[in-house]
């Protein structure tokens, strides 16, 4: 393929000649992730501050600095900017974007244009969600769950976030949709489903929940919209019908939605692994499979938030057998992380200090998880602090942290430089002792009965939340000082050449770093399996030229 | 591009077969109150339609000759839905609040009323107090 | 496309060739691509099905009764002028396959002219069920007033407009994407050789068919007794059946 062709064709409208506009009308895969990466970090700083004034409220019991709606109005502005804004689109949209094409030896995404627009699509929907704080009626006051009948009584501005949460959607299903048939249509020749690196199997199944979950939530919130400014009746007990059936329809998204936030997040775990073992991973088939029946057993488990709201005993057994189930595959991939390690030789560079972290953290979160997936026991610890604390070590400390894993992992693949590693370590400790200060001593208050969402409280829970404060004084030092530390590397860091950390999957191979916007030279031919080491080192070597095997 | 030699004349004759099947069987549709499976109407109307639907996807949508991954998702999705509908069944069928939720309706038998196949009425007697029963959480 | 795209070839150590399959002109991806969103979109009137049997199993006479009280002719009339509608957008493909541009759009049109039929249609419908007091936040639908009907008929209208209203969206965004489709044509951008574009659309107007197959006996015919010589004598206003 000629330069000029590629040139002509790398933007969605036209041929700028400004820089700026050729950014807007990109449609190349790994300048729409580093924009995504951008925007979507930005609002996850504004939902950190958000989370610290709730922190900062809840120090004391009673009123301090907000009132009780405004801090009704500020976890729910905190839920739908992380979840929506921030960790559905998340690793996909990111790493997805940028990694994926580049590890299956691919051009681009299948359709680079619709790429283009999804990128968009969410602006549009970002904007539209955080219209509603400029409005008089204000964001809305639901929870980020909106259930129904408060969100279809409420006075505040829930249609906002109804629209936004639909238009994110929309670009959740379309990036699935892409990546779907990227993933089926465009690796390299020979690359068999068994010969793809893990982390484009966990893009892979999470890109199956992206496209068949995410309509369930489109069509709840039209109906939500319905409901509350047509009055069709279904969830409202007044004309029939059944709030419940709101919470049963709003879950069946949300609960696999969980699972397509951290399906990237174990794909990043199994690439970094192998890398600082300098080992092949162990178990490579059971780890794919277990990606793909996480994702299909997934859609079977919503119910384990509706126990408490008045399901048939019968359904709530259902239920719970089968969300006991799906903690099998992912303990299936835990034992296959350590197995890979055990005999390796370790090297603790930063990704390897988040995954090693992780480890713990999402430990922590899962089994928890698996607690009030116990019907008896969640009767008790349903909406309290127990479960902001278990969801937080899942998606914070399983998530997130493995998403910052891979953002160190991939830092030189995409700038070029390296970050000051020393730097590095330091905001990871910071981080992780301040998570946990932050988030454990919510699973004591939560058992003694501390109730979520909740603005006031009995003093006997103070000293859980002054803790709370602290870690949370320290989470966020070390998550600011981690984004001073990127910028800083990418300014004026060391150049990192194409293969820093001596990894084996098809990104590293490149002709230069960052990437040529053509991706690789010449797209090879794959006759090898993901991470072959041999004595700690690399089998397969590539001439940059010609892309031919050298080994 | 490729495209394999089309017969068109064979294509067209499928594409009106298909549009005789298709207007048979809305026709169908409409007498089979009047004539057959009267006493389940509802049975009835949704094999129509399955058939209907099943016909359309065949043949003019192509599914017939389409790839097997298309196939695999389309029964996935028949699945996780077959299991939608079970779950949720149980749980309304075992929904052990009936008696005090305001929504399910009270039955009070009254005479046969003129549709036949239904002997009970089901205008929900004013229940003055509310959805206790059900938590909103 | 000004350039055609020529796709590049990998070569194996033993020196054998194998082409690479690149983004530009992939017409099974394009086939999958739409295929997986057809999916989303059967998800989501899945979903809506699924609500209106839930309410179904709790008020199976007031679903009778209600379904009773629609039009069965207009709205078989729509299924029959949908049917040939699906019927004309396949022919079109096939002529632009075999390579008969003006035959295909000439498809096109009709396609869009049955759709626009089916609105019109569709518009009379609702402003009987108007002028009868069934609308959305009006009369018998809202709760209190003297002829507000029982919870569920209440439901079950509310699906009724909800239903019909998206799909009726759904066909004018179809009708936009014919309209689309004919200036690309035109442009000369869809041909015989590069007919993915087409395909998809009338894929999408298969879809759109598929589900008023289905919506139409949910909530036309479940209350039906047989044709009466009643449902022939309305045709225009005066629409609802047996009122």
């Amino acid at each position: 393929m000629s330069k000029s062709y590629f040139d002509e064709t790398h933007c969605a409208i036209g041929h700028p000649k400004s820089t700026f506009m050729q950014w807007m009308l990109t449609i190349d895969h790994k300048r729409i992730g580093l924009m995504y990466a951008a925007v979507m970090f930005t609002f996850f700083f504004v939902a950190v501050s958000t989370a610290f004034l709730m922190r900062l409220e809840l120090l004391a019991p009673g009123s301090q600095y907000i009132d009780g709606d405004t801090f009704n109005q500020a976890f729910t502005l905190h839920g739908v900017i992380m979840i929506f804004l921030f960790i559905i689109p998340g690793v996909p949209a990111v790493l997805g974007n940028i990694v994926m094409p580049l590890m299956i030896g691919a051009k681009d995404v299948s359709f680079p244009r619709l790429n283009w627009f999804t990128f968009w699509l969410y602006i549009t929907g970002t904007i539209v969600a955080l219209a509603s704080l400029f409005t008089d009626a204000g964001f809305a006051d639901t929870g980020w769950t909106f259930y129904a009948p408060y969100s279809i009584n409420t006075s505040t501005n829930v249609i906002f976030t109804l629209v936004a949460a639909f238009i994110l959607g929309m670009a959740s299903i379309l990036t699935g949709l892409n990546f779907l048939v990227t993933i089926h249509r465009l690796r390299a020749p020979g690359m068999t489903f068994w010969k793809m690196p893990l982390f484009v199997w966990g893009i892979y199944a999470t890109a199956w929940i992206q496209l068949l979950a995410t309509p369930v939530v489109g069509i709840t919130l039209v109906l939500a919209i319905m409901e509350k400014y047509f009055g069709i009746g279904i969830f409202d007990p007044a004309k029939g019908g059944d709030p419940v059936l709101f919470e049963h329809l709003f879950w069946i998204y949300s609960h696999p939605a969980v699972y397509l936030m951290i399906l990237p997040a174990f794909g990043i775990m199994s690439e970094i692994i192998p890398v600082f073992s300098r080992r092949e991973i162990f178990g490579y088939r059971a780890i794919a499979l277990s990606s793909a029946s996480i994702a299909g057993i997934g859609y079977l488990v919503w119910g384990h938030h509706l126990y408490t709201s008045g399901m048939a005993d019968t359904a709530k057994v259902i239920f719970s057998f089968l969300t006991f189930f799906v903690a099998i595959p992912t303990g299936i991939k835990f034992y296959d992380w350590v197995a890979t390690m055990y005999k390796g030789k370790i090297i603790l560079s930063t990704p390897m200090l988040w995954a090693l972290g992780t480890i713990i953290t999402f430990t922590i979160g899962g089994l928890t998880g698996v607690t009030i997936a116990m019907i008896g026991v969640d009767i008790h610890l349903q909406d309290t602090y127990y479960t902001v604390a278990h969801f937080h070590y899942a998606m914070l400390g399983g998530v997130v942290f493995l998403f910052f894993a891979g953002l160190h992992y991939w830092f030189p693949l995409v700038s070029g430089k390296m970050y000051n590693e020393t730097q590095a370590k330091i905001a990871f400790y910071l981080q992780f002792v301040g998570f946990n200060l932050l988030w454990f001593p919510m699973f004591i208050a939560g058992y003694y009965g501390m109730p979520r969402r909740y603005f006031d409280y009995l003093p006997e829970f103070q000293i859980y939340h002054q803790v709370s404060f602290v870690g949370a004084v320290i989470f966020i030092t070390g998550l600011t000082y981690m984004f001073v530390v990127f910028f800083k590397g990418w300014r004026s860091g060391e150049p990192s050449g194409t293969n820093p950390w001596n990894a084996t999957t098809l990104e590293w191979h490149m002709p230069s770093s960052p990437p040529p916007l053509e991706n690789h030279s010449k797209v090879p031919y794959v006759d090898f399996n993901p991470y072959e080491y041999h004595h700690g080192e690399p089998v397969v070597k590539f001439d940059y030229e010609t892309m031919k095997r050298i080994d | 591009m490729a495209t394999k030699t089309i017969d068109y004349k064979k294509e067209r004759a499928g594409y009106y077969k298909i549009l005789v099947g298709l207007l048979l069987l809305t026709a169908v549709t409409f007498i089979q109150p009047g004539l057959f499976m009267q006493e389940s109407t509802f049975l009835a109307q949704m094999l129509i339609a399955v058939v209907k639907g099943w016909m359309i996807l065949m043949f003019y949508m192509h599914l017939k000759g389409e790839s097997l991954i298309i196939w695999m998702t389309g029964f996935s999705l028949f699945i996780v839905f077959t299991f939608f509908a079970i779950v949720v069944g149980i749980d309304v069928q075992k929904f052990q609040y009936k008696d005090e939720s305001h929504i399910t309706p009270k039955y009070v038998p009254v005479k046969a009323a003129e549709h036949g196949s239904e002997a009970h009425s089901t205008h929900s007697k004013a229940v003055e107090h509310d959805s206790a029963a059900h938590s909103t959480h | 496309m000004s350039h055609e795209y020529v796709p590049e070839i990998a070569v194996d150590r033993e020196g054998n060739e194998h082409e690479v399959q690149g983004w530009q002109d992939d017409f099974y991806g394009g086939k999958l691509g739409f295929w997986l969103f057809m999916f989303t979109e059967v998800l989501m009137f899945g979903a809506m099905f699924m609500v209106l049997a839930y309410y179904n199993t709790l008020h199976p006479q007031d679903f009778l009764d209600a379904s009773a009280s629609l039009n069965r002719l207009l709205g078989g009339t729509n299924t029959v002028i949908l049917l040939v509608s699906a019927l004309t957008m396949g022919l079109g493909l096939l002529k632009m396959r075999v390579g008969d541009v003006k035959g295909a759009k000439l498809m096109i049109v009709a396609t869009i002219i049955l759709a626009t039929a089916f609105l019109v249609i569709k518009g009379f419908e609702w402003n009987a069920e108007y002028k009868h007091g069934v609308f959305l936040l009006h009369d018998k639908l809202l709760v209190g007033t003297p002829d507000s009907l029982p919870f569920g008929q209440k439901l079950f209208f509310g699906m009724y407009f909800t239903m019909t209203g998206l799909h009726g969206f759904h066909i004018m965004i179809g009708i936009g994407l014919m309209i689309w489709l004919l200036k690309r044509i035109n442009a000369g951008k869809v041909s015989q050789d590069h007919h993915i574009l087409f395909w998809n659309i009338a894929l999408y107007w298969d879809i759109v068919h598929l589900i008023w197959v289905f919506v139409f006996p949910y909530y036309y015919m479940i209350g039906a007794d047989g044709i009466q010589m009643s449902d022939f004598s309305m045709i225009f206003g005066g629409a609802t059946n047996g009122h």
